[in-house]
């Protein structure tokens, strides 16, 4: 057993220095190799590591590095799998990077973004410490087919976690009732106020209590389904919160500056990365930090300090013009986004849409029907033009007519080299969207053209 | 000015594939033609009139939400459907929607659920759950073909008098087996086809509407031709990355 283990880390590590050699970024190969010669063999590289694990629909790889952010400014040895490969084998892989051959780890913590499906898998060889579970929104249909059945391993994952602290969205009525019946230490984190003046209007995935199925008040939502809710005939209602904003003081294109409460005192923070989800994003990785006993001023360093995760609103400066890129993958998110987009661009400036629809896409492309894109059409003239890119371009621009949009305002270029051109020739700032795969493409092309760093080599 | 008023059934409860945009959709073709919608959203707990409606629209939902909707839909909302669809009225009816039109429902473990029985059709629940992009063609429309995205458990089987919306080139429509996709019957279009289905089929959503136009006045209403070119790149785009054409 112990052999296997062995000759599994070794493979492991192999095959990523042959990939690396070859200048490939695989972050999937070497893990999968690694279980299939030892399934368990994460389990023999976890322990006694104290791992952090993150997990939810939206907001997985932000609230990461925000963590990560967190240990950095108190001083912990840690790893974390950085380059968004979240399931068992690229956690495994990552594992696998940071420890001997014998299976010990040279760090002391691990923060661990988990995809939600994944989770409880994982946490069959991973006894977490921490977990946080930052929403549950309808994401990729096709994959997880109900909110039930994502919800479903999420709740096993944190079953199979008796050790851990758990830090839960109260804002979410779907993520507070996968405690329920649990005995952990709960954190229960959230915002104790509206965050937008006005906010795009959108389908709810849980407008109906999930206990008696009777529809929810909200003295205020957040956006989508958050906010604080309560059934009028149960009784279910959003839990009081531990760690939260009491007010949001001010929010612009780079950052949000909020109340936030820890403790006692209400403290100042300045959020460096804008929209309303990143103050969720914060107040999650602030939840985890003081669940972990880090000092309240280090947290809020950490997180003013924090600086853009990838793809997740990444800042390129590009021929003397600042390029965004910020990834959509469903129409929560997608409606974050314009959302933020709407409420502070003042500028002229231009769009880009990119949608595939791989696998890691999510093949059913319909959820561009549930995001208001037709929110986008309020900016009038400092948006006189979208490109769209991508597999299903044409869709996209179909999308974007039947939102309102006229023809000549939309321009399709389906080759990415081209499309990048076009980018590069623009004089106003633009703001990229691209679903998940396009925004790996995207983003490796974006780095050659202009000799940025890849992904995996940080 | 030809108005069609639009009854939106349950758009907070059947939401799971965006099947909205079909409304979005109807409701720009008509207003670009300098016609216009009224759409109406009939939820749980809300009573309608089939009277007040000219067309009827019901999408697509998860498991998890239709012990629901079923009490609620199983009194007078069934009853006002049976009518509606009796009287000739336009349904557009997705997955979910589609289904619950058929005459029960059996549950994988064999429990049997009553449904509206509009149409003469049944649905059985497995396991595995038929995913992906298809094609399927329709004879009425001309040999018209038709795409979109199914993604659904229950496997439908139309019984007498009703004929299948198209006959599947690429994928699993009603079951897998009979090469049926979806059903018509009287001004019933039922589809398994989410994506969102009528944008990318622009003469279908064409057709429907003309449907309802003519149920409504009473005779033939020309549709005046629109700029086609997006939706029938993403039409053409689809049916030859299917190996349909």
């Amino acid at each position: 057993m112990k052999l296997r283990a062995v000759i599994a880390i070794i493979a492991c590590k192999l095959t990523k220095f042959i990939l690396r050699v070859m200048k490939r970024g695989g972050t999937n190969l070497p893990g999968k190799i690694a279980v299939k010669i030892c399934p368990s063999v994460l389990g023999v590289m976890a322990r006694g590591v104290t791992t952090i694990i993150i997990t939810g629909t939206n907001g997985k790889t932000t609230t990461s590095r925000m963590v990560e952010q967190c240990l950095e400014e108190a001083g912990f040895s840690y790893f974390a799998n950085r380059s968004g490969a979240n399931l068992l084998t690229g956690i495994t892989n990552e594992f696998a990077m940071n420890s001997t051959i014998f299976g010990k780890c040279r760090k002391k913590y691990a923060v661990i973004e988990c995809d939600e499906a994944a989770f409880r898998h994982v946490s069959r060889y991973v006894d977490a410490k921490h977990i946080i579970v930052t929403n549950v929104f309808r994401d990729q249909v096709d994959r997880f087919v109900e909110l039930e059945l994502t919800m479903g391993g999420i709740r096993a994952g944190i079953e199979n976690s008796p050790n851990a602290t758990v830090c839960i969205n109260a804002d979410c009525s779907l993520t507070t009732s996968l405690v329920k019946n649990v005995k952990n230490r709960v954190i229960y984190y959230g915002v104790d106020c509206p965050i937008y003046e006005e906010l795009v209007s959108e389908v709810s995935d849980a407008q109906y209590c999930i206990n008696c199925k009777t529809e929810y008040n909200y003295d205020y939502k957040t956006y989508g389904h958050l906010g604080s809710y309560s059934c009028p005939n149960c009784g279910y209602r959003r839990p009081d919160t531990e760690v939260y904003v009491t007010e949001v003081v001010s929010s612009d294109l780079d950052s949000t500056t909020v109340k936030i409460k820890m403790s006692e005192d209400e403290k100042i923070l300045r959020i460096n990365l804008p929209g309303g989800y990143n103050v969720y994003n914060a107040i999650s990785a602030a939840a985890v930090a003081k669940g972990m006993g880090i000092d309240e001023n280090k947290i809020i360093t950490a997180l003013s300090s924090f600086e853009c995760g990838f793809g997740r609103m990444e800042n390129f400066d590009i021929g003397g013009k600042n390029v965004r890129m910020i990834l959509i993958k469903n129409p929560a998110g997608c409606n974050q986004v314009l959302n933020f987009l709407t409420n502070t661009v003042k500028e002229k400036c231009l769009f880009v849409t990119i949608v595939n629809d791989r696998i890691s896409d999510g093949t059913d492309i319909s959820w561009l029907w549930d995001a208001n894109f037709e929110k986008l059409e309020e900016l009038g003239d400092r948006l006189p033009m979208i490109y769209v890119g991508g597999l299903r371009a044409d869709d996209m621009a179909n999308r974007l007519k039947y939102a309102g949009r006229s023809l000549d305002r939309i321009k399709v270029i389906k080759d990415d080299d081209m499309l990048l051109k076009e980018i590069d020739k623009a004089e106003v700032d633009v703001f990229i969207m691209p679903t998940y795969s396009a925004m790996l493409s995207f983003r490796e092309k974006i780095s050659k053209r202009y000799n940025l760093k890849s992904y995996w080599e940080n | 000015m030809e108005e069609l008023k639009i009854c939106y059934l349950y758009p907070d409860v059947l939401n799971l594939f965006s099947d909205g945009g079909n409304i979005t959709c109807i409701k720009k073709r008509l207003e670009w033609r300098g016609m216009k919608a009224d759409v109406t959203n009939v939820s749980v707990g809300e009573k309608f009139n089939a009277n007040d409606f000219d067309m009827f629209f019901i999408g697509g939902g998860q498991d998890f939400e239709q012990g629901m909707h079923l009490k609620d839909l199983m009194g007078e909302k069934a009853d006002e459907i049976r009518k509606a669809v009796e009287d000739e009225k336009v349904f557009l009816a997705v997955c979910t929607g589609f289904e619950l039109l058929g005459n029960y429902c059996k549950s994988t473990t064999g429990t049997q659920y009553d449904l509206v029985g509009a149409i003469n059709m049944h649905t059985e629940i497995e396991k595995e759950r038929f995913i992906g992009n298809y094609c399927f063609e329709s004879e009425e429309l001309g040999s018209l073909k038709i795409v979109g995205f199914e993604n659904h458990a229950g496997r439908t089987y139309l019984g007498d008098g009703v004929k299948p919306l198209g006959k599947v080139l690429k994928g699993n429509g009603n079951n897998g087996k009979d090469f049926t996709e979806g059903a018509r019957y009287k001004n019933v279009f039922g589809t398994y086809a989410h994506g969102a289905l009528l944008p990318k089929n622009p003469v279908l959503a064409d057709a429907i509407i003309s449907a309802a136009l003519e149920r409504k006045y009473g005779r033939k209403i020309e549709l005046s031709p629109l700029d086609d070119t997006f939706e029938m790149t993403a039409n053409e785009y689809m049916i030859s990355r299917l190996g349909c054409e």
